[in-house]
């Protein structure tokens, strides 16, 4: 990684994540496709297996080993090339699916380990220090999650640690796809301060809905900020809490409406808006939609996973006789 | 001059999506439940209704099961191909057509039999007498054959499972056929439909259903698969035979089905599952393989365990959706960039695309790599007998899976990718386990998978993977050798060939060649195909495809020595191969030699 990456700021925000919420590492799955963002597994929590996939298909590797696994906790880390380009068809499937895993989206708006080409999340008008303008209209990926249904979406700045660690931590907490779009500026090829995801730029332009917490089911007594104003919980699948406290506007977490509204009104104004934007614990995940018995299916045994010999005599009998 | 008693060729033209489709398999069923030797072909077209449909039925008493070569009966119900149909027929054929399509038959060399088929079937039920009518033909047919209504009521019922009303009215419209018939036809016809004592083991199924229950057996965990005609059946199959036969004692099922958004995205599911430790397979055919070529080649470097059923239908490109052909064995054998090389196991018959259905997974886990399956549209969606399915022989092989830190210190100086038997196999453990984690990548990496662009290290590996497939040679489905004393002229082949081959042997006989044959199962190929060419003087490759694709791997493959004895017969036009054909082609290579 290049110093100063966000990537990295991002890296030690999920060992840190992991760690506060307990996760034991063999329970963690790393999954990451290609890019400078998806190397980034090899350089946190290390005693967890994980999978550098290819290009762009982090999701369907990830659903694959979500249906014969599925007590994994799946931490998937992605580009913005990766995923809005490349990778657009599984994410969007992902989502639909409603696959239980945290995907996060390392986004600097190029395309880092290629030397910097635009991706398709760059501002329409940007310009690299050197050369052309980008003419292309952007897809803001939270906008595109919330549109397809997805139960978790938030956005945050690899440089805003606790708003980020907090929100990691609730995603990880989080029963189905938890999509967070973490705005990671490339510091060697979109760092220059008119970029809309360089530091500087993202600095002066944040827009945070509120002030996040989370708290863990097992230590309720967590430090955390007591929030002074008005605040919001909300309980999240292992008895784990977030705690929204309410800055400005009051936003609304359960409403995909006021969510798309945030979104497309930091845009216009050419900001950036961070925080939860959407949450809902209610919709079923893949492997409860197709009714997987309890046990892992990689666990099952001879017994379990091939039907009886008596079984295929049946079968054959009854192609006889019909 | 065989006997026409049970030898005969009948041809059915229909349009699809006329409901013809049950009519003939009446037909099928009936004759095969008469004990005697028959097989079917559905050539239909890739459209859902409309377009022209042949059903080809042969009935042989030597057990022939290629298309047949001509005619005997031609049934024409298909207006926009009626002269064609009629044109293309040898002097002598009996025809068989629909008096109301108001079209002539003008062939006075042949035996033409009209019937108003749509007009009595109108009598029956008005709505379907577009349906109905296709069951007259299955009446006429009945009497020239000399086909009891008694032996067709049974494949009706099969036909109509349960629905009383459709049974009684289907054969309501056969017995009135065959009254028509024999009340009108003034015809003299030997050729017959003769019970024979009928083995009562045998039935008939599609070769993809019978993967799709190999696989269940195989205890398949994932499914992930693209609708494409000719793989869908596969699925639909597994997805049919699930709740049955895999269901847990607390309800759930053992094998999760997820329809994906696209090949790319099955293959990488397959990968998933296979690193995570399960069994995940995807069926597709030549279209999907081009898309899964990537991920292809991450699970023979990253050495994950998987499985893909090819069901070969014409290319390139969108090709002939419909037809036949072994178009992608060398695709799959070298599929994705650099260099590769990909154990592919090709079913002749139903029970080895059970077998093979089952055992694809243990090979998959035992040299942790992808196993496709090579069937094709002739061996996938029609009906072939079997006697019954077999159990596996053997309790299903993981292969070298470390599970606990016991199984980890067995194995001497551990490493994901170290060679610690010297069969080119390391062993692997386990997402969950907590042992000796790794980062699995596509990316270049040392025997401990770490990142590594060392030419050393790089050049190890490759050589590794060589050693690993290489070996699984003789532990593949060995070949099928059926050898002559004299060991003139041995032909090999794979794949639904199987289904021509006796006949093409027959006929080389009949031409005075003495022909020893090979069929092989899988690649790479098996030792014993060398010691078969070495002891013959001269060994074709037959195979159904423009470029003769295995020939040419093998050509790269075999020692030198043996390369002057090999040559090449390789035809494809989408059909079955007729024997006829396919032995005049082997017949002119022949004489070319000479
Ligand atoms: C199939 C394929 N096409 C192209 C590439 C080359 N490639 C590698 S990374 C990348 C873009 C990565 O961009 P992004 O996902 O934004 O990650 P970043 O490096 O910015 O973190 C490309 C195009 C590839 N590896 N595979
Ligand atoms: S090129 Fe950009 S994205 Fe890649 S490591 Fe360097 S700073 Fe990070
Ligand atoms: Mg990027």
């Amino acid at each position: 990684m290049c110093p100063g990456c966000g990537h990295d700021q991002i890296s030690n925000v999920i060992i840190q994540a992991a760690w506060e919420n307990g996760l034991p590492p063999e329970g963690i799955a790393k999954m990451s496709g290609i890019g400078c963002s998806s190397k980034t597994p090899a350089y946190f929590l290390g005693k967890s297996h994980g999978f550098n996939t290819v290009h762009g298909r982090m999701p369907s590797v990830t659903t694959g080993a979500n249906m014969v696994n599925k007590d994994l906790t799946f931490i998937a880390v992605s580009g913005d090339g990766d995923t809005a380009s490349i990778g657009m068809g599984q994410f969007v499937h992902a989502i639909r699916r409603n696959l239980n895993m945290v995907y996060i989206i390392e986004n600097n708006g190029v395309y880092g380990l290629t030397k910097g080409q635009y991706s398709a999340t760059v501002e329409k008008g940007s310009k690299k220090k050197k050369g052309a303008v980008n003419t292309q209209n952007p897809i803001d990926l939270c906008a595109m999650a919330l549109n397809l249904g997805c139960s978790f979406v938030a956005r945050s700045f690899s440089g805003s640690k606790k708003q980020l660690t907090a929100l990691l931590r609730a995603a990880i907490s989080h029963k189905g796809m938890a999509v967070i779009d973490v705005i990671s500026p490339c510091v060697t090829f979109a760092n220059n301060d008119e970029s809309y995801r360089s530091y500087n730029y993202v600095k002066e332009n944040d827009e945070v809905l509120h002030i996040v917490d989370y708290i863990s089911h097992y230590s309720p007594i967590e430090e955390v900020d007591i929030p002074e104003g008005q605040f919001k919980e909300i309980e999240l699948f292992d008895g784990s809490k977030i705690i929204l406290e309410t800055i400005g506007s009051n936003h609304d977490t359960t409403d995909v409406v006021s969510a798309l509204t945030a979104v497309h009104e930091a845009e216009r104004n050419d900001k950036h808006v961070t925080g939860l934007l959407y949450y809902n614990g209610e919709i079923p995940t893949t492997t409860e939609t197709l009714g997987l018995t309890n046990a892992p299916l990689c666990s099952l045994n001879e017994e379990e996973g091939r039907p009886s010999e008596e079984s295929l005599i049946e079968v054959n009998q009854r192609f006889r006789s019909s | 001059m065989d006997s026409n008693v049970n030898n005969f060729v009948i041809n059915i033209a229909t349009a699809n999506g006329t409901g013809s489709q049950s009519s003939n398999l009446v037909i099928l069923h009936t004759m095969f439940e008469m004990g005697i030797p028959v097989s079917g072909k559905n050539l239909f077209p890739s459209n859902i209704s409309g377009l022209p449909t042949w059903f080809i039925i042969r009935a042989s008493e030597a057990g022939y099961q290629a298309p047949g070569d001509k005619t005997d009966i031609q049934i024409v119900m298909n207006k926009d191909t009626w002269e064609k149909d009629i044109t293309n027929l040898e002097s002598g054929t009996i025809i068989i057509f629909n008096e109301d399509a108001k079209l002539p038959v003008d062939r006075d060399d042949c035996f033409a039999f009209g019937m108003p088929m749509t007009k009595m079937a109108r009598k029956i039920n008005p709505k379907m007498a577009k349906l109905m009518a296709n069951m007259y033909y299955v009446g006429g047919l009945a009497h020239i054959l000399g086909i009891d209504s008694n032996d067709i009521l049974k494949a009706v019922k099969s036909q109509f499972k349960g629905k009383e009303k459709a049974i009684e009215m289907n054969m309501q419209a056969i017995n009135e056929g065959i009254a028509y018939a024999s009340e009108n036809w003034d015809i003299k016809s030997d050729f017959k439909a003769e019970s024979r004592p009928k083995d009562s083991d045998t039935f008939l199924i599609e070769g993809n259903e019978a993967t799709a229950l190999g696989t269940i057996y195989g205890g398949i965990n994932m499914l992930s698969w693209y609708p494409i005609t000719p793989s869908s059946s596969v699925a639909e199959g597994i997805i049919k035979w699930l709740p049955e036969l895999r269901t847990a004692k607390d309800g759930g099922t053992t094998c999760a089905v997820i329809q994906a958004e696209d090949e790319l995205a099955a293959a990488g599911m397959v990968l998933g599952a296979g690193w995570a430790g399960g069994r995940g397979m995807t069926c597709t055919s030549g279209p999907g393989i081009s898309l899964m070529s990537e991920f292809i080649g991450l699970s023979y470097f990253a050495e994950v365990p998987g499985v893909i059923w090819d069901v070969n239908r014409v290319g390139p490109s969108t090709g002939l959706p419909t037809r036949t052909q072994q178009g992608d064995l060398s695709m799959l054998y070298e599929a994705s960039h650099g260099d590769t090389q990909h154990i592919v196991l090709i079913p002749g018959n139903v029970d080895e695309c059970f077998e093979f259905g089952w055992k694809a997974f243990d090979l998959a886990e035992r040299y942790q790599t992808m196993v496709f399956g090579f069937s094709d549209l002739d061996l996938g969606m029609n009906r072939w007998p079997t006697k019954g399915f077999k159990y596996p022989e053997s309790e299903m092989d993981r292969g070298k899976l470390i599970r606990n830190q016991q199984e980890l210190d067995a194995v001497p100086n551990y490493g994901r990718y170290r060679d610690v038997d010297g069969d080119g196999i390391p062993y692997r453990t386990l997402p969950g386990s907590g042992i000796d984690p790794i980062l699995y990548r596509g990316t270049g990496h040392d025997e401990d998978g770490v990142y590594s662009e060392d030419p050393i290290v790089y050049q190890k590996t490759m050589k590794r993977l060589k050693k690993k497939i290489d070996g699984a040679r003789d532990n593949l489905p060995s070949p099928i050798l059926r050898e002559e004393e004299n060991k003139e002229l041995g032909i090999i082949f794979y794949g639904s060939m199987e289904n021509s081959i006796t006949e093409i042997d027959d006929i080389l006989e009949s031409k005075g060649f003495s022909v020893s044959t090979c069929r092989i199962r899988a690649l790479p190929y098996h030792s014993e195909l060398e010691s078969f060419i070495s002891r013959h003087d001269i060994s074709v490759v037959l195979e159904m495809n423009r470029d003769g694709q295995l020939y040419g791997i093998l050509r790269k493959e075999l020692p030198t020595q043996l390369l002057k004895k090999l040559h090449s017969v390789a035809y494809s036009d989408g059909m079955p191969p007729r024997a006829r054909l396919y032995s005049e082609k082997i017949i002119s290579v022949l004489e070319e030699l000479k």
